[in-house]
């Protein structure tokens, strides 16, 4: 491995994982217990064992204060371990530990006690194909800057500093003690590793630097990295808070790679150490891919990009790896070379990399309100989307579109099961109009989003009482001035996001049903529902004209693209500015990715107008439905652009598929960096790449041991092409058979 | 007025700079032993059938059928009658993305000079819209119709395929007399000229340095890009029911490097192969 030893790079590799047993994508990490000595603390079993008893000694205590007695007992006590062949140090546990003693107890509590409908129907609407939700506590993002001001003990100072200076109510004076507790469990944390490294031959670097941010903020580049590191294992897999960006990398990280070489650390000691950095990912192996972002623009509107954004990307590709997954925030001023740096990577099958417009996202953050300068600032948070710094957004309300046709085609029941599970409505007989049975889709999706909101709002107030934060809050400055958890209306922006997927299928869906029924009046509806009912059999030929009537989303045609503005249209007007919890103060918002809703929800979702069978896999994010992108690249772009993605709260991602032979050469990369300005200048939002075609991705099928690292972009994180399933694969070979 | 095209293809990348629209007319005097548009060649009407395609609809058997019926779309049909104002929206479709990577149209074939009126008003509209232009010629076409499309064309991507006037005609069935003159007075009117020579193994290697040594005194010439032979045409030959004749050697990536570099040391231009 690029600038990682050999048997630095074995140990790493093996260090969350026992690389020799079965892979498990979804799996966080497996305990290594052999890597630890009894003497330094606890086993993983005795640590789980331990938290009950020890929340026993806290039961009267509020949550906030119970959760950080318990975070900090298991810093205290967990076995811990510095490795010579590594800079980052090892802890032993169960991948969080707090989870079920308390999280998933309080949470049972709490759905039980208190909003006892919910609970049932969040899993019926689940169950069900229409809405997918989940609490969550996956899109964190400290505000690193704070981190790097002042240090871990630093912010305990502060926050303590705060709460010495007001009148408190008993729910304030928590807030303050959870963090308090917290932060004391950390720096014991960080006392403990200090002295295991500094006994620990060969870890002398290690050793000196876990002393110096013990008790200051870092003050070199390698600092910075075990500081970020230190926070996330902590967040990540002890407190059960998801870290979603390792930071905006280039512009927090340039002032100590610039100190560090007038200080006379060479660059290859800073490479070898993002390497190792680098690596310590890789190894945990996380499905979604751990995000990091480069580029943007500071407050005062330069470009981000400088000498360390381009050794960045250097030692990212040398090391072939693609989690990390980088995200490109593009401005005007970024330079063409660093983009072009990037696309070459993407073309040569690097492509664990998604490129975001600033100017999109600025507009968006501007209309909520957010000053120019913290507009800039905003941070890119899991896949692509964004927010200010110190906000926290939720947004685990995954809805399928095509639920809401099912209903307005069978009277309101579900095209699978039959259940009814929309608004009573008239029989597909009765539809006089395409107009009228447009009015009734529109009814029937307000009554999905009413559903939605009403449930999420139902425990949204909860969010802070099931799993408090009080690590992350005191890295928010608005926290420590409202004294007010980060999810219970302490950060600058609380909002709550409805995800919507399969654009591209309803909006073909729509297009055959005017175009086929109403227009051309080939069939009845009542006819076509018929057809529908049967998955197609019987009427495979004109399950075959619908597939290849080329009116469809994602080819710039203009009835689709209409249909596909206008429903998005429809869904920012009909969420309008709602609210969510009075708690979290927020507002309700619009994103459009699907994360692998295609694949789950794609197999509850009976066959639709559009031609596409029951169970097959739904379009993905803002792209054309499956095998239907037949114009290109640039119709794929002028098609999503016509969509409003500044009125989009959250993220409008597209996926682009191109040709290999398409790319090649200067010509091929000139093309590339044409495409992505374009989109970012007509005003998209987010854009990563596959660039493959059939007969690559068919022999990858059948011979497997031939591609080994072949990477796939799924839908804004990347996996290795021999881990997913056949139907997938099936899926991006269907995607790659369409393109031109 | 109309042409005949059998194609428009967007995002094409290497027809020319930038991101390009490349517009495909029907007819070719030349015979090219290779030709991977073999659906130009023919100046009339075709309709390719892709067996592999076909699903079995039916639907071509029946009275009223069009090609576009065809559910499979294992029929395709090669020759579209298209008037300027018909094909220029299609053209202005992408103009943001010639815009933003220094592209353009392209016109090429076939051989769209043969069409040469049509050409030149449809290039004039172009230029007229500010829009980068280039054309793909093989040269072998009259100095009246190079003239006409002379001053609306920003580019020309000139084929030369052999230098000695034997080997053209084999390989091409024509002399290349005139497409060298052609060549030669278009660098004389100080016209941008990117040449393009395909690499045939056991047809044109032979030429490589006979072909640089006549460029080498073109000053206009702004790049030249060696384009190695390929048989993925063979279907279409097939598709079209036309005798598939195409050469059997491939020509290894060696090949290609060492007839780019020898062109470069004799030329002293920017090869791209």
């Amino acid at each position: 491995m690029y600038m990682i030893k050999n048997e630095d790079y074995e140990y790493i590799r093996n260090k969350y994982h026992d690389t020799s047993r079965p892979f498990d994508p979804f799996n966080r990490f497996i305990r290594r217990d052999d890597l630890f000595s009894s003497e330094t603390g606890m086993d993983p079993d005795q640590i789980l064992a331990h938290i009950p008893v020890q929340d026993a000694e806290h039961a009267r205590e509020s949550h906030p204060v119970r959760k950080a007695y318990a975070l900090s007992f298991v810093l205290k006590n967990t076995r811990i371990s510095c490795d010579p062949r590594d800079i980052f140090p090892a802890i032993n546990m169960v991948d969080r530990p707090l989870r079920e003693a308390l999280i998933e107890k309080w949470k049972k509590e709490i759905f039980t006690n208190f909003i006892p409908e919910v609970a049932a129907r969040r899993a019926q609407l689940e169950n069900d194909g229409i809405v997918t939700m989940w609490l969550d506590y996956d899109h964190s993002v400290p505000v690193w800057d704070r981190i790097f001001e002042v240090g871990f003990e630093g912010l305990l100072r502060e926050s303590e500093a705060a709460r010495a200076n007001r009148e408190l109510s008993p729910e304030q004076n928590d807030f303050f003690e959870g963090i308090r507790i917290t932060y004391e469990g950390v720096l014991t944390f960080l006392e403990r590793l200090s002295v295991l490294a500094s006994n620990t031959k060969g870890s002398e670097k290690m050793a000196a630097a876990l002393k110096n941010i013990r008790h200051r903020p870092p003050s070199t580049f390698y600092e910075a990295l075990l500081t970020v590191y230190l926070y996330f294992m902590i967040s990540e897999h002890i407190d059960c808070l998801q870290v979603r960006s390792l930071s905006n990398f280039d512009r927090l990280f340039l002032p100590f790679y610039q100190s560090d070489l007038t200080n006379g650390v060479s660059e290859e000691e800073i490479r070898a150490d993002l390497a190792y950095f680098l690596m310590q990912f890789t190894a945990i192996g996380n499905y979604w891919n751990q995000p990091i972002f480069l580029g943007g623009e500071n407050a005062d509107g330069s470009t981000v990009i400088s000498e360390l954004s381009y050794l960045f990307l250097d030692v990212y590709d040398k090391m072939k790896i693609y989690n990390p997954k980088v995200q490109i925030k593009v401005s005007d001023s970024t330079p063409k070379s660093f983009l072009l740096r990037a696309l070459d990577m993407i073309r040569h099958g690097h492509n664990s990399i998604v490129f975001v417009c600033d100017n999109t996202m600025r507009k968006e953050l501007m209309l909520a309100g957010a000053s120019e300068d913290e507009a800039r600032l905003c941070n890119v948070t899991g896949c692509y989307e964004y927010s200010l710094r110190g906000s926290y957004g939720t947004g685990m309300n995954y809805s399928n579109l095509l639920k809401p046709l099912e209903y307005t085609l069978h009277e309101g029941r579900d095209g699978v099961t039959g259940v009814m599970a929309g608004l009573p409505c008239p029989p597909a007989s009765e539809y006089e109009s395409f107009d009228e049975f447009y009015a009734e889709y529109k009814r029937q999706l307000k009554n999905l989003i009413d559903i939605t909101t009403a449930v999420n709002n139902s425990y949204d107030e909860y969010l802070c009482e099931i799993n408090p934060l009080s690590f992350l809050s005191a890295t928010f400055p608005s926290c420590i001035e409202r004294a007010r958890d980060a999810i219970g209306g302490g950060a600058v922006m609380n909002n709550t996001t409805m995800a919507f997927g399969f654009i591209a299928d309803l909006a073909d869906s729509l297009t055959m049903l005017q175009k086929y029924v109403f227009e051309r009046k080939e069939l009845t509806l009542p006819a076509f529902v018929e057809m529908l009912d049967h998955n197609f059999e019987g009427n495979e030929n004109f399950r075959a004209k619908l597939r290849a009537d080329r009116e469809k989303y994602g080819n710039n045609k203009e009835r689709p693209d209409a249909f596909a503005t206008d429903i998005v249209n429809f869904i920012i007007e009909t969420i309008g500015d709602r609210p969510n919890s009075e708690k979290r103060g927020g507002k309700w918002g619009a994103s459009f990715h699907v994360a692998r809703m295609s694949y789950t929800q794609g197999k509850l979702t009976a066959s639709s107008p559009n031609g596409r069978l029951y169970g097959e896999e739904l379009s993905k994010n803002l792209s054309a439905s499956m095998g239907q992108n037949r114009e290109g690249a640039t119709a794929a772009i002028l098609s999503v652009t016509k969509i409003d993605a500044t009125k989009i709260r959250c993220d409008a991602p597209l996926d682009l598929g191109l040709l290999p032979s398409a790319v090649k050469g200067e010509d091929g990369l000139e093309a590339m960096y044409g495409l992505l300005m374009t989109f970012c200048r007509r005003g998209g939002h987010a854009i990563h790449i596959n660039v493959f075609d059939a007969d690559t991705l068919r022999d990858a099928q059948a011979h497997p041991e031939k591609y080994q690292d072949l990477q796939i972009r799924v839908c804004g994180w990347n996996v290795l092409w021999n881990n997913i399933n056949k139907e997938e694969q099936d899926g991006f070979i269907r995607q790659a058979e369409a393109l031109i | 007025m109309t042409a005949t095209i059998f194609e428009i293809k967007r995002f094409a990348v290497h027809d020319g700079d930038g991101i390009r629209t490349t517009v495909f007319f029907k007819g070719c005097p030349l015979r090219c032993v290779w030709c991977h548009n073999p659906e130009g060649l023919s100046a009339k009407y075709e309709v390719g059938f892709y067996e592999h395609k076909c699903i079995g609809c039916g639907e071509c058997k029946k009275d009223n059928f069009e090609v576009s019926d065809c559910l499979g779309n294992a029929r395709v049909e090669y020759g579209k009658e298209i008037s300027v104002s018909e094909i220029l929206p299609l053209l202005l479709e992408d103009k943001e993305f010639y815009d933003n990577s220094e592209g353009g149209v392209t016109l090429s074939g076939g051989e769209c000079l043969i069409q040469a009126d049509f050409c030149a008003e449809l290039l004039k509209e172009l230029k007229r819209l500010g829009i980068h232009t280039a054309v793909d010629t093989c040269g072998f076409v009259s100095r009246n119709a190079l003239d006409k499309v002379i001053p609306y064309t920003d580019v020309f991507l000139y084929d030369v395929k052999a230098y000695d006037e034997d080997v053209h005609i084999r390989c091409t069935g024509v002399s290349n007399k005139q497409i060298l003159e052609n060549l030669k007075s278009l660098n004389m009117l100080d016209k941008k000229i990117e040449i393009r020579i395909p690499y045939v193994p056991d047809y044109n290697d032979g030429q490589i340095e006979k072909i640089a040594c006549f460029l080498a005194p073109l000053k206009n010439i702004t790049k030249i890009r060696v384009l190695p032979y390929h048989n993925y045409a063979g279907s279409k030959y097939e598709a079209l029911n036309l005798p598939d004749a195409l050469p059997n050697r491939l020509p290894t990536d060696e090949e290609i490097k060492i007839a780019a570099e020898k062109i470069k040391v004799i030329t002293n231009f920017v090869v791209i192969s």
